[in-house]
């Protein structure tokens, strides 16, 4: 085997244990999340970024234009953070999907949203689940 | 209008005693989600665009007494600080973290189904009018914030800005406890 070939399928190999490990690992609360942004970049955002918002991707854009003068923790914390928002919001988006089983079985009758999950949440063998991970992941536990 | 809406910590007694008003130091994701929940059966309906006109109108007189105003008061809501640069739009980076709160817990099964009213209030420093016209693009730009951030259905939220029009503290309408932003319930999306 080629040093080439080696390299590729051990970028490979990186590549898919960094998916399935972000797929494995616990989301994080919006919360958390801008706070590593504020923490790591509320430094940069000030001196770069005045007068510019959070909404609309300003603030990353901004960061962006200034990737050469923004100090290295903050551009590696910007896609992180992203990264971090994009996985809970995803979480979130498939509860439905991922626990339509488990509300039939346990749950069935319940009526509201907030109810199903506070089920959902008391029945033991969803926990263990599939269901009770996209719980997890949502960060309504 | 100096650098913030604030929450300060005198006028919370009085504002305590409105249905499901939260007090929002050391406030937590879940603590939110159960003082937004708690919506009362007969919930005014709220007229925004109505209350816009009459803050306008008032500029430098006060809402408080006003009756469309009044109806605010008896909806689930909580106060929150939120810092900007000085007399600009922009959200201080230490706030980022009380604007992610809200959206963890507007994104909450409990509350994913309400519409909700951004309320911008500033002090008494400053001219009337600019602290009108401040407050609302403050409280547009925490909306924006929370449906391109972080994603929450623009149809579910509202803001208005009243300027210095209702002071918590009206003995000391410069006081920094009337920089606040109040986040209010409005009731199921229709």
């Amino acid at each position: 085997m080629s040093t080439r070939t080696r390299l590729v399928i051990g970028g490979v190999l990186v590549a898919f244990l960094a998916m399935t490990g972000a797929a494995r690992a616990d989301t994080i609360s919006f919360a958390d999340a801008v706070s590593t942004l504020a923490t790591d970049c509320g430094t940069d955002i000030k001196k770069f970024c005045k007068g510019l918002n959070l909404g609309n991707g300003r603030i990353q854009n901004c960061l962006e234009e200034h990737a050469g003068k923004v100090s290295p923790t903050c551009t590696a914390t910007l896609s992180s953070v992203s990264a971090s928002i994009k996985q809970r919001l995803a979480a979130q988006s498939s509860f439905t999907a991922i626990c339509r089983h488990d509300v039939a079985q346990f749950c069935s009758g319940v009526k509201g949203e907030g109810n199903v999950l506070s089920c959902l949440n008391k029945a033991k063998r969803v926990k263990e689940g599939q269901c009770g991970q996209a719980i997890t992941d949502a960060g309504w536990r | 209008m100096k650098r913030s809406f604030r929450l300060g910590t005198m006028f919370a007694a009085g504002l305590l005693l409105a249905p499901g008003h939260s007090f929002s130091q050391e406030l937590s994701s879940p603590q939110v989600v159960r003082t937004l929940d708690r919506l009362e059966g007969a919930a005014p309906a709220i007229d925004i665009a109505l209350l816009m006109e009459e803050a306008a109108a008032s500029a430098g007189k006060g809402v408080a007494a006003l009756p469309d105003w009044q109806k605010l008061s008896k909806l689930s809501q909580l106060i929150v600080e939120i810092d900007f640069e000085n007399d600009s739009i922009a959200i201080e980076p230490k706030s980022y973290r009380t604007v992610g709160m809200i959206a963890d817990a507007l994104h909450h099964p409990n509350l994913r189904r309400y519409k909700f009213l951004v309320v911008g209030h500033t002090s008494s420093t400053g001219d009337a009018k600019h602290n009108l016209n401040l407050s609302q693009k403050r409280a547009n730009a925490i909306t924006e914030a929370l449906s391109t951030t972080f994603a929450v259905a623009p149809d579910r939220l509202f803001a208005i800005g009243v300027g210095e029009e209702w002071p918590v503290d009206p003995a000391n309408p410069q006081a920094a406890d009337n920089r606040r932003v109040q986040l209010v319930n409005l009731g199921l999306v229709k």
